[in-house]
């Protein structure tokens, strides 16, 4: 089961903001940096933390291509990423990256946040801070 | 007490810091225990058979080789988080005894096949046991065949994985490893080609080894690149086995060791390493490293020896990419360099340190003899320094296994007695 719980104490405001279209992470507001993942008490100062709104631009610390063979958990397969966001250096963000080919991947290009339903073979869907690679916009 | 009597900070200054995890500080236990019996199940896919009996006959074979009767065994060792292990109860109900037994679940496989020689060196010198039986089996291949679960089910049960990563699909185990191969490809070339080199060798190994549960299957490097990836850049060729099978040994002084039937084989040096972070991996500073890097300065320290003079190595090979990353994390080459030290049949049995080579998993690794999760690494490596190996590496003096959980990792030095 890979659905996430929105009301779990802990972990659950993560997924309530994502339905919102927000990436949060715990954040201890004393000493300025990301607790992640959550833990009671800033490990550091002891303070109390709360969740903070990230801008969503981040870097590609690794990725892989994963065949429905190896998780039948999606229909199809999909690709499952570590990400580094800018807002918070020091910690990794497990998440999947959408609308891209494989080959265009590199480690460590810039990608943009883009919000998305995830839909599990068994359960609901759920809308998830999702990334794809950074593109410049060429408009008119 | 231990032949060198170094001091925690003596092995803390040689063994050194790290900025993304530490060493367990083991007190100096070098030449106060041996290896003085192993034993074995058969090892093979789907049995029938559970755990608790695996573990009994493992024992049994174990006992029996060291030279003893049950009732000489007053200490047993066994795995905390694996199912269906054995109790001193079920010890006494199989084989009719009724001593005291010393009981830790600080033993088994993984980094306890490894750590459980610290253990079990520390109750010898409290005297609370003289022979001490560690054990682990596995019936995980009869548990996938039943649908009775697999090794990635625990995932669920830890809350941040369940919540942080489950739902993104980053799991099972094979789907992290793909994650850590492809950062590492990206920062030291690492080609696929090369990293065929560990599955080749290991089943090379396993085709001549009579237990190994891939025996009759060989695997050429042109095989394995024809295989599709089961998470990029991993090939199923990359992935453990799952297996049912068991083994055990026999811990007693070294000074015992010597009166009873076989060669000993002597504990040299133990290391302990933990990422910062753990359990979460996800979250690791050096995601192209294990803490092999943290346990191995420590284990050879204590054995007052260095990675250069290892003769053979049994590294755990949940996939190729952790037994390469160990081999670099224990000291055998640079970090980066793994890819290009592993070819040209360095790892082969046939291949000893006098001609440049390390015999690594000279029985087929979790690869290629059976996954289970270490204990019969070091099985091999005890076969290995009594000279009574399929695969006999030549003048086998000095060995060392490299065990893993992911966030933990242990290193065990072992000499020919």
């Amino acid at each position: 089961m890979v659905q996430p719980d929105t009301n779990d104490p802990v972990t659950g405001p993560f997924w309530l903001a994502a339905s919102e279209q927000r990436l949060v992470m715990s954040w201890c507001e004393r000493c300025d940096c990301a607790v992640w993942y959550p833990k009671p008490a800033c490990p550091e100062c002891g303070g109390l933390l709360h969740w903070k709104t990230l801008s969503g631009d981040a870097t590609l610390l690794s990725w892989t291509v994963v065949s429905k063979t190896m998780n039948p958990s999606f229909n199809g397969s999909y690709i499952p990423a570590l990400v580094v966001p800018r807002d918070a250096p020091g910690t990794r963000l497990v998440t999947q990256l959408v609308d891209c080919e494989p080959a265009e991947l590199v480690c460590d290009m810039p990608l943009a946040l883009r919000f998305g339903m995830l839909q599990p073979r068994e359960g609901d869907p759920y809308m998830a801070p999702l990334f794809t690679p950074f593109r410049l916009r060429v408009g008119p | 007490m231990s032949v060198s009597g170094q001091s925690l900070e003596q092995l803390v200054r040689r063994a050194g810091y790290f900025d993304w995890g530490s060493a367990v500080p083991l007190e100096d236990i070098r030449g106060e225990v041996a290896i003085a019996g192993i034993g074995e199940t058969p090892y093979s896919g789907p049995s029938g058979r559970n755990a608790r009996d695996l573990c009994l006959e493992a024992v049994a074979a174990a006992i029996a080789d060291a030279g003893l009767q049950p009732a000489d065994i007053d200490g047993l060792m066994v795995s905390k988080g694996i199912a269906d292990q054995i109790t001193p109860e079920d010890f006494h109900a199989h084989f009719g005894t009724s001593q005291p037994i010393w009981f830790s679940r600080e033993g088994g496989g993984m980094i306890w096949a490894a750590t459980s020689a610290h253990a079990a060196a520390q109750a010898l010198r409290r005297g609370e046991a003289r022979h001490i039986v560690n054990v682990f089996a596995v019936d995980w291949a009869s548990r996938r065949a039943d649908g009775r679960g697999t090794p990635g089910d625990w995932h669920a049960s830890e809350v941040m994985k369940a919540h942080f990563e489950l739902p993104f699909g980053w799991y099972p185990q094979p789907v992290y490893f793909a994650t850590f191969a492809r950062r590492y490809m990206h920062e030291f070339g690492l080609t696929e080609r090369q990293l065929a080199a560990l599955p080749v060798a290991f089943r090379r190994h396993a085709n001549r080894h009579p237990g190994a549960v891939m025996r009759e299957k060989s695997l050429s490097v042109e095989d394995y690149l024809d295989r599709a990836p089961l998470a990029d850049p991993l090939r199923m060729e990359d992935c453990c086995l799952i297996s049912d099978g068991g083994a055990a040994y026999v811990y007693t002084s070294v000074e015992r060791a010597r009166d009873l039937r076989q060669r000993p084989v002597i504990v040299e040096g133990v290391g302990r390493g933990i990422v910062d972070g753990a359990p979460y991996i996800s979250q690791q500073k050096q995601i192209t490293a294990t803490p092999q890097t943290f346990a191995a300065p420590w284990a050879f320290a204590m054995a007052d020896a260095n990675p250069g003079e290892l003769d053979v190595i049994a590294v755990y090979d949940c996939f190729s990419i952790t037994a390469l990353m160990q081999i670099e994390d224990m000291g055998l080459c640079s970090k980066g360099e793994g890819g290009h030290f592993i070819q040209d049949g360095r790892l082969d049995f046939d291949r000893p340190r006098s001609r440049g080579g390390i015999p690594c998993n000279t029985h087929g690794g979790l690869l290629s003899h059976a996954y289970v999760l270490g204990i019969a690494h070091v099985v091999e490596l005890v076969k290995q320094l009594r000279g009574e190996a399929v695969n006999q590496v030549e003048n086998a003096e000095l060995a060392a296994y490299a065990g893993f959980t992911a966030d933990e990792g242990s290193t065990l030095v072992l000499r020919r007695g």
